[in-house]
This record gives structure tokens, C-alpha cells and sequence, in this order.
């Protein structure tokens, strides 16, 4: 582990820096009290299979993407003393041209910026992401990369392949959102309540699988949590 | 009637009605964690949860009842919130039916506060007159009219069935003093709670002991006409038996008791209804063993406007 740490203090990527004690009590306040209850009474999402004993220590947080509430949504579920320490994974290209955006970002929702399309000499994205896992961070990640089309769930990216296949002993953690594109679509500023699910599964660990394998392993989980969801409630 | 625990501010007949909820409770709490020891089987487990759900519902029931008028509108005023939220979700709405949806939302309030002010006229009117033709016009005033004949049939039905129809259980506080009767309007709500939340009980209890015949086949295979027909009996005969809690005479009792549970057979019949059409089980996932609030509120908001009026037509008349 110092080994670990070592290597990533030599590198040149800038990490987030180590957050005060006032940043961890506002993320704590506003994700697991007020978002919590925003989310819970006025939405009234459902949060099914949410286990208190996620496991400690950095783990990698996977979900569909249709809506910005699912971040914050997935924050909400992130152990109360891991929150300072897990980072939304979002695009540059569109989060960073504003400075609105970006310093709410940043500062509310603890996430990270990396750049969809990269120029010749950014640093490598999976390189930056590969160095807050080994510092000890979590990461929370949309590997369909985009918000897409409403309600429906894209192919994975595989930079959740690379991340996992480089860290055996951090578990991804599936979650399936659903209908919260109901509630905040693309191109809309204004929320509406209109409920939906957040359904946790079960922590997945791999070992020697690849990056192709993880990446489909991962996206099979999340589909089949959505096709449980609909079966249950078919006639 | 005397008082079960002296001390007690609340009045003997609230003292009662609890009284009987919690041997109910306890009663098939017990029955069935024998019933499952004995012969495991799906339904034994699926009784056990429905249970559980019941005492933390009579739980929220009786505490928001009893606390304050002004808890009790809350509560109704965010069942009826959550009854259009667990409702539009099903419907496909498409972008412009999105803000009318907000409008929607901002009738509750409204509603619930002119119930808690006494303007009765206007709480009377202000959704089926002002917002029945309000609504359709927001619809229509985006100019697009594609499927809009769907959508003006739609809004004003959902804000009648589960905001109108509840409201008047808020309502029920607004009733002037009656000579001689003490229970007050927090007795005829736990009376009509009481009332609609055995006929579901007991229709499915009716019908999975004895049912044979169904009454509506392709609508909800499980209701039956024994289960029916045994279900507001019985429930002609508890609210004979309870009507300590209201103002009413014997038959005025039994007549409120046959309309509440037909209305309530009724409610639970047009929810199964549209939930067929749309092709799900549960309209939600809110209270384990029994689906979304809509699965569960179907019948009371659909006896509560006729058990208010019928309240209303006997003694405030």
C-alpha cells in the first residue's frame, strides 16, 4: 500500500486535494440529509437492496445514465464516511465550459472532470482514474458515457474494464436507476416528481477476467437488475 | 362508554377503536406466525408481510389522526401527493403534459388548505368546476393537440379520483358540534379507516376461503362474488357494531357501513381495471406485501367523498 501510494505521489497527476473538515460535513449534510430527503419524499424514490456493510475502502460505483440526478442519487447511498472520498466521474466537454458547472461540480458534487475526446498531450483519463483508486478513493462511474436516450441503457464504455482489470481487489458495485429521467430529462433545468427505483446489487470482485469480459460481465448485471424490476411487476 | 386508561385525554371511543385495532393486529400477527410454523407455505409468508405493513400503516393512521388537525391534513395532503406521483409515471407522458403535471401537484395544497380554512363551497368546487376546464386549457394552449383528447380525459381524472375524494376526509374536521356525540372527526376518520381497511381484509379473506365464482374475470381474477358479497355484509354489521364513533342511528349505520364497502369494492375494481390496461401487478413498491400506495388507497379514496356526504346528509343536514 505505501509502495502504492509512493508511486502516485512521484506522478504528475493532479489528485483532488484531501478535503477539510467543513467540505466533509456539507457533502455528509447535503447528500445524506438533504438530497436524501428531497430524493425520498418528494421524488419518492425507492432504494431496494441497499446493504449498510458496502465494503470499506475504495470501490468502484457503476450505473445507467439518463439523468443528472442519477449522481447525485448514487451519492446518497455512499457510506456516510466514504463520502468525501468518492468521486463522480464527469465529462469535461460538457461539465467544464461553464464556470457555474464546473465549480458546482467540483464543490457540490465532489466529482472529477476528465475529457471525453483527448488531445495529444492530456494525460491518459484511466491513467487519472487509476491513481484515485490507489490513493484510496472511490469512483462513481457511468460507463455509457453519455446520458443517451431516455429510458433506455446504452453499450458500456470499457474504461470500467481497464479500471477493475488493473484492481483485482476493488469490488464494482452494479446499481440500476431507474425512471429518474422522468424526473430531471436531458435538456430540462425544471425537476418534476415522477418516483423511480435505485436497486443496488450485489458487489462484484474479479480477478484474471479481461477488459472485455469485465466490461460485458458488468453491463449483464445492470440489464438483468432492470429486466428483474420489470418481470416482478408483469401480470 | 367508559374510558379504558382514566388518565388519558382522549376521548373513550378513540381509547376503544384503538383498543380493537391492536387485538386485531396482534390477533393475526399471532395466527399467522403459527399458521407459518406449522405449514410453510408462500401464502403464510405473504400474510406475515401484509401484517407487518398493516401495523406500521395503523401506526401512521392513528398518530396522525390523534396528534393535531393541522398533522392529520398533512398526512391526507401527502397521500394524495404521492397517489398522483405513483400515477403519472404509468402514463407516458410526453413533454408538454410535463408542466401541466406540476399544476397538478400545486391543486393539492390548495385543496387541502381550503378544506382546513372551512370554505366549503369553494373546496366543493375548485376541482371539478375551476380546474375541470383549467387543466384542459393549459393542455391545449402549447398548441400541439396530437393525443390531447388522451390527455384532457387523463388530468382532471387523476386530480378527481385521488386528490377530490380523499380531501374530504380533511373536510370531516370542518363539521360543526353534534349534541351528545364526543368522538369528534378524529373518530369518524379512524371510522371510515377502520371500515374500508377491513372490507379489503375481508373480501380477501371471504373469497380465499370461499370463493368460487369471480365477479369481474378479466378485470381481477381474485375478486369473487363470495368474497363480495360476504365482505360487505360483514362490514354492514362491524359498522353497526362500531357506530359508537359517529353520530349515526342503527340504520343510518348500516346504510353508511353496505355504501362504504361497495365504494371501496368499486375503487379497488377501477384501479385493477387500469393497472390491467397498462399491463403491471403494482402501481409502486412503497409498502411491502401490498405494492404502491395506489394499490393500497385505491378504496379509500373512493369511499371517503361518499361516506362524508352520507355523514353529512344524516346529521349536518
Amino acid at each position: 500500500m505505501k509502495k502504492m501510494l509512493k508511486s502516485y505521489e512521484h506522478s504528475d497527476l493532479s489528485l483532488p486535494a484531501p478535503a477539510s473538515w467543513r467540505r466533509r460535513a456539507m457533502l455528509v449534510f447535503l447528500y445524506k440529509f438533504f438530497w436524501r430527503a428531497i430524493l425520498g419524499v418528494v421524488i419518492g424514490l425507492r432504494y431496494l437492496g441497499v446493504k449498510s456493510n458496502v465494503p470499506d475502502g475504495p470501490v468502484i460505483y457503476i450505473a445507467n445514465h439518463n439523468s443528472h440526478l442519477d449522481a447525485i442519487s448514487m451519492m446518497t447511498v455512499v457510506p456516510r464516511h466514504r463520502l468525501h472520498l468518492t468521486h463522480s466521474v464527469a465529462a469535461q466537454d460538457f461539465f467544464g465550459n461553464s464556470f457555474f458547472r464546473k465549480w458546482s461540480m467540483e464543490n457540490l458534487v465532489n466529482a472529477v472532470l476528465i475529457s471525453r475526446k483527448r488531445g495529444a498531450n492530456d494525460v491518459d483519463p484511466i491513467e487519472f482514474l487509476d491513481g484515485l483508486l490507489r490513493a484510496g478513493r472511490s469512483l462513481i462511474l457511468f460507463p455509457e458515457g453519455t446520458r443517451g436516450v431516455p429510458g433506455s441503457m446504452g453499450d458500456f464504455k470499457r474504461g470500467v474494464g481497464h479500471l477493475a482489470s488493473r484492481h483485482p481487489g476493488i469490488p464494482v458495485i452494479p446499481i440500476y436507476l431507474d425512471g429518474l429521467y422522468r424526473n430531471l430529462p436531458k435538456g430540462r433545468a425544471m425537476i418534476v416528481p415522477f418516483g423511480g427505483n435505485l436497486i443496488m446489487g450485489e458487489p462484484m470482485v474479479f480477478s484474471d477476467e479481461d477488459v472485455d469480459q469485465i466490461t460485458s460481465q458488468t453491463q449483464k448485471a445492470i440489464e438483468n437488475m432492470a429486466q428483474q424490476l420489470r418481470d416482478s411487476n408483469r401480470i | 362508554m367508559n374510558k379504558l386508561i382514566p388518565m388519558w385525554g382522549m376521548s373513550a371511543e378513540i381509547q376503544w377503536v384503538i383498543f380493537i385495532i391492536l387485538c386485531i393486529l396482534v390477533a393475526s400477527s399471532v395466527a399467522w406466525f403459527i399458521l407459518g410454523k406449522l405449514k410453510p407455505s408462500k401464502l403464510a409468508t405473504e400474510l406475515q408481510v401484509r401484517t407487518r405493513s398493516w401495523w406500521v400503516m395503523c401506526a401512521c393512521f392513528i398518530v396522525t389522526t390523534l396528534v393535531h388537525p393541522l398533522v392529520t391534513l398533512l398526512g391526507l395532503m401527502y397521500l394524495s401527493y404521492a397517489l398522483l406521483r405513483e400515477m403519472y409515471p404509468l402514463l407516458n407522458l410526453d413533454a408538454r403534459e410535463r408542466n401541466t403535471v406540476l399544476v397538478c401537484y400545486a391543486t393539492v395544497p390548495i385543496q387541502y388548505g381550503l378544506a382546513y380554512f372551512g370554505m366549503e363551497t369553494l373546496f366543493l368546487a375548485f376541482i371539478p368546476v375551476f380546474m375541470f376546464v383549467f387543466i384542459p386549457f393549459l393542455l391545449v394552449v402549447r398548441g400541439e393537440t396530437k393525443g390531447i383528447v388522451r390527455s384532457i380525459s387523463l388530468m382532471p381524472y387523476s386530480l378527481i379520483a385521488w386528490v377530490y375524494g380523499m380531501s374530504h376526509l380533511a373536510l370531516l374536521f370542518q363539521l360543526p358540534e353534534y349534541p351528545g356525540f364526543t368522538a369528534g372527526p378524529e373518530g369518524l376518520l379512524l371510522y371510515l379507516i377502520f371500515l374500508v381497511g377491513m372490507n379489503d381484509v375481508l373480501q380477501f379473506a371471504w373469497g380465499k376461503t370461499l370463493g368460487k365464482r369471480p365477479v369481474l374475470p378479466t378485470v381481477s381474477p381474485n375478486k369473487t362474488w363470495e368474497g363480495l358479497i360476504g365482505g360487505v355484509l360483514s362490514i354492514t354489521l362491524i359498522a353497526v357494531a362500531m357506530r359508537f364513533l359517529t353520530p349515526l342511528n342503527i340504520w343510518q349505520a348500516a346504510l353508511t357501513g353496505f355504501v362504504t364497502a361497495i365504494a371501496g369494492f368499486m375503487g379497488d375494481a377501477i384501479a385493477s381495471g387500469m393497472k390491467r390496461d397498462i399491463g403491471i401487478k403494482n402501481s409502486g413498491h412503497a409498502i411491502p406485501g401490498h405494492g404502491g400506495y395506489l394499490d393500497r388507497l385505491d378504496g379509500f379514496s373512493a369511499a371517503a367523498a361518499p361516506f362524508f356526504h352520507l355523514i353529512f346528509f344524516f346529521c349536518y343536514h
